[in-house]
């Protein structure tokens, strides 16, 4: 026999029942468990349980040395290595008043816009299969497969890249990047327009996603939402347009923003940053300077000045900070990151209140939390 | 109701796409008698396998000198190694004083960042292509010296590697002699 | 006891239905390996995959390999359930699903048992397999088990009623409930021609009548992880499965007997309809493999509004359409003229329901559209004027 719930508060009708979603349930996107109180089919209450994927990564950064890190903060959202690596450099960067050359900037920029396109067709997929649509998942991961395919040639690992270093990059792309991105770019055009034609509007997904959870600008700034789940709410924030880093002043692209702030909403955007990512990467490509890029300080200890930064940056999921602070010896005094998902996710008991079982996993899909983030 | 239809139409066209090209790559062998599908996709010319340590074939000694730099940067710890008097050396073979003895690497735990390659001074150790080494119990992939260097070996015939820092200098000499010829051209 | 049956039915029918139940269970077996291995092969060229490869060429042998797996597999019992209901529930269910097929005709004579009344037959014991998830989803002591019993319940049992309708409009229109009468009655026209809206419905409710996507909301993967089943395995789940294929077979099969004229077709007579019958049936599976391959999954409530909002009341209308049309002893084109108003009704209730929040959308990208071409003007005049 199911097993009802004690009653939650001592005034309660004892009618709901507790059920455990997670930590192993095929949508719940790694190891997250979601309590949540049900009355029937609808979810009355939910309370999150984080942790179960907890490494203590800021931990380890204290006994790894600068350049050690780095192939920490590739695990830390395993969806967007490069992002990661990029942010950590550049907060050592800054700590060291170091200059970073222009093409290895660029490059930068090309392989972060590439690892959201990733990350985001990864999202197209799961959310489809989190609505029940098989066939998306497929064609996305077609796309995503050959972004990485391109990540192996230039970084040796398909996920897990370490290749960024502090003033610069490992070693310089092959010689035929240029064109193999350019191809690259056209097939992922055409993945995504199919995946688009296939789900965005069709009537079931729609009325599965639309008008769910919805949540106002002004909430979502309350909760400190950032990335794609903010702006669906209509709120006009990127860090790469209000705070620009790197070489994002010198691209023409814009920021799509939703407007109901609701699951489709969030969805949708990420189809479109998806074209405005490609945008990004044509005009980089189109501007990719000569010049050396590989780091003077790869083979060296690092030892940068004692003092403290904190450095932001636009993740596929949202802003990502990292607080550094450096005692002037060889391995980082104290590392903290502030992860997207973890912040985005600390909005879901507002947005799953009086929803169906059947939503409380596409709203959850629809946040795109990455438990390596969340839980560190 | 329209997108509904134009989703089953778009499925189908993927479909008369998919009969003409899956694109599964089968793994680890290629179709069989009656269909013949895509090769397993090969890997990429930088893809960073286990690490391996390399021979050399003038003196028919490792590179390694087990000066324990690579063990030091490891960010997992899973290296070790023990030094030795190179006899080699003694005879004037080689102009190695010190020589590895013995080298372990626990892949376990070896994440493939591929830092050892970068800080070793001596072209001792590369990433191989090698990534085909799971195996049933725990232990198995503590590898040691004489797998090691079979595994570089392997890679070094496959490839034609280089040592990176002859190759510097090789492209070196090339830049200088393409410098003296411009320059003899000038005068 | 046995004696008197012998006597009753006479010992050659007695040996009869014992064999010709031997057949069936063996034919609906292979028709069963044939339905996983279509299911796997299209889903994968759907999806731009291979799909099985390795068990023989082709993959054609997968399906036996996975039957021997199902078999070979431990076959766990939580040590909460109820022991004698979780055992019961899968039988409930597949010889529900076996007795379905008693009556239903491949051909004029390859039929175990014509009955008179065979459609009520049928939709009597389709309904008996519903007790049998709900008895698996509750005596597998697992929450996500008795959410499925219970949408399974609600889902199946509304639509129920639909097909019943259409069943009944179609026995109106072959002026029997006997399915060798209703495909001989469509002789000259198939009754797809005359009512196209009870075709849409038949399937749809069809769909939903057995789980498939976009209905299969009773075992969703994503959601409640299997459902009813999700306690079961080994041989136990095997069962269900062998449920599930069966019953598709048998609503596509309907479909085909009760509106494409079954195993009539031109060109052939008497058993050899046969020929025209299986293809017909395998065509009708491969769309809704082709849906599923498509289409997302609705949620509970939605699901329960469309069966009483639209499906019942359509296929009321298709009724009393019928029997209008039989009343007046109209000419055959004007029932169609009918229905296809009615389906057009049908199309556009879905439209409507469905397409609220599309408006929406469309709405969304005009206003969007707006707001990024004023956000792009603020954003150069000022540049223009630091310019100046
Ligand atoms: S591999 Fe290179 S760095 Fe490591 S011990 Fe040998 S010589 Fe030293
Ligand atoms: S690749 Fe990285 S983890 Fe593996 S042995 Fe080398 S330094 Fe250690």
């Amino acid at each position: 026999m199911t097993q009802i719930s004690e009653n939650r508060t001592p005034d309660a009708e004892p009618v709901e029942m507790l059920l455990n979603m997670g930590p192993q349930h095929p949508s719940t996107h790694g190891v997250f468990r979601m309590v949540l109180w049900v009355d029937g089919e609808k979810v009355v209450d939910v309370e999150p349980h984080i942790g179960y994927l907890h490494r203590g990564s800021e931990k380890l950064c204290e006994g790894e040395q600068y350049h050690q890190v780095i192939t920490l903060f590739d695990r830390l959202d395993y969806l967007a290595n490069f992002n990661n690596e990029q942010v950590y450099c550049r907060a050592v960067e800054k700590l060291m008043g170091l200059e970073v050359s222009e093409r290895s900037e660029y490059i930068r920029v090309i392989l972060c816009e590439l690892n959201r396109i990733a990350s985001h067709m990864l999202f197209l997929a799961t959310m489809g299969l989190d609505a029940g649509a098989m066939t998306p998942s497929m064609i996305c991961f077609r796309g995503r497969e050959r972004i990485q395919a391109l990540f192996e040639s230039v970084s040796g690992a398909r996920m897990m890249h370490n290749y960024f270093r502090i003033g610069g990059l490992k070693e310089d792309v092959p010689d035929d990047f240029v064109p193999q991105v350019r191809d690259l770019l056209k097939l992922i055009k055409e993945d995504t327009d199919e995946s688009d034609r296939l789900l965005s509007f069709n009537e079931i997904f729609l009325a599965r996603l639309k008008n769910i959870a919805a949540i106002s600008a002004e909430d979502a700034i309350d909760f400190g939402l950032t990335g794609p789940c903010l702006r669906a709410s209509g709120v006009d924030y990127d860090v790469r347009k209000a705070a620009p880093y790197s070489v994002y002043d010198r691209f023409d692209f814009d920021i799509p923003v939703g407007l109901d702030g609701d699951c489709w909403d969030r969805y949708y955007l990420r189809v479109q940053e998806i074209y405005q990512s490609v945008r990004i990467v044509e005009q980089a490509l189109d501007q990719l300077p000569d010049g050396e890029v590989a780091s003077s300080l790869g083979r060296r200890l690092i030892r940068p000045p004692a003092g403290e930064v904190y450095v932001r940056a636009e993740n596929p999921r949202g802003e990502i900070g990292v607080y550094l602070i450096s005692d002037g010896s060889d391995r980082p005094y104290r590392i903290k990151v502030r992860p997207p998902s973890f912040c985005n996710l600390s909005a879901l008991k507002l947005m799953m209140k009086d929803c169906w079982i059947a939503d409380a996993v596409v709203i959850l899909g629809a946040l795109d939390i990455v438990l390596g983030e969340v839980d560190r | 109701m329209f997108n509904c239809l134009k989703g089953m139409l778009v499925t189908l066209v993927s479909t008369m796409h998919g009969l003409r090209q899956p694109v599964t790559r089968q793994y680890p062998d290629s179709g069989n008698l009656l269909g013949h599908h895509p090769e397993p996709t090969p890997v990429k010319d930088r893809f960073m396998g286990f690490p391996a340590l390399t021979w050399d074939e003038d003196v028919q000694e490792p590179f390694c000198t087990s000066c324990m730099v690579c063990i030091r940067q490891c960010p997992t710890q899973c290296m070790s190694s023990v030094m030795k008097d190179n006899p080699l050396h003694e005879e004037g073979k080689s102009s190695r004083r010190k020589i590895v003895d013995s080298f372990e690497i626990n892949l376990n735990r070896c994440i493939l960042c591929g830092i050892c390659v970068e800080v070793c001074n001596f072209d001792a150790i590369v990433m191989t292509h090698e990534h085909e080494m799971s195996d049933f119990s725990r232990n198995a992939i503590r590898v040691d010296l004489p797998i090691l260097l079979e595994n570089g070996l392997k890679f070094q015939k496959e490839t034609g590697w280089i040592p990176p820092t002859q190759r510097a200098k090789v492209q070196k000499g090339g830049d200088a002699a393409a410098e003296t010829t411009a320059a003899g051209t000038e005068t | 006891m046995p004696a008197t049956i012998l006597l009753t039915v006479g010992l050659a029918d007695f040996i009869w239905i014992v064999v010709g139940l031997f057949i069936m269970f063996t034919v609906l077996s292979v028709v069963v390996l044939s339905l996983t291995l279509l299911e796997r092969k299209l889903l994968a060229r759907l999806q731009l995959r291979l799909g099985p490869t390795r068990t023989g060429p082709m993959g054609v042998m997968q399906p036996i390999a996975d039957a021997f797996k199902l078999i070979l597999k431990e076959d766990i019992i939580p040590a909460s359930s109820e022991k004698a209901i979780f055992w019961v529930a899968p039988i409930i269910v597949v010889v529900s699903a076996f007795m379905i097929w008693v009556t239903i005709p491949g051909t004029q004579n390859a039929v175990i048992q014509n009955l008179d009344l065979g459609l009520f037959y049928i939709i009597a014991f389709s309904v008996i397999g519903i007790l049998g998830l709900v008895l698996a989803g509750w005596g597998s002591a697992n929450k996500y088990g008795t959410l499925g019993g219970l949408r399974a319940a609600a889902q199946l049992i509304s639509y129920e009623i639909p097909i019943i309708m259409v069943a009944i409009s179609v026995g109106m229109l072959a002026q029997s409930l006997d399915m060798r009468e209703i495909v001989n009655a469509q002789g000259s026209y198939i009754f797809f021609l005359v009512q196209p809206l009870g075709l849409v419905l038949f399937f749809i409710a069809g769909l939903a009548e057995v789980g498939r996507t976009p209905f299969d909301i009773y075992f969703a993967e994503s959601e409640i992880v299997g459902g009813p089943f999700v306690e079961y395995s080994g041989a136990h789940w095997s069962v269900f499965f062998l449920a599930e294929y069966i019953n598709t077979f048998a609503i596509a099969a309907l479909t085909v007997i009760l509106f494409f004229g079954g195993w009539s077709g031109p060109g052939l007579s008497g058993d050899w309809g046969i020929i025209w019958f299986l293809p017909k049936v395998y065509l009708v599976i491969m769309v809704i493999f082709w849906i599923r391959g498509t289409f997302p999954r609705l949620r509970i409530d939605q699901l329960m509004a469309f069966a009483w909002k639209v499906m019942v009341p359509m296929s009321f209308l298709s009724v009393v359409m019928t029997a209008v049309y039989l009343f007046y002893g109209w000419p055959a084109w004007s029932l169609t003229l009918m229905s296809s108003a009615g389906l057009f009704v049908v199309g556009y209730l879905i439209y409507k329901r469905m397409t609220g929040p599309t408006k929406l959308v469309s709405q969304t990208r005009i206003r969007q559209q707006a707001l990024q071409d004023q956000r792009r003007a603020a954003s150069q005049a000022p540049a223009e004027a630091g310019g100046d």
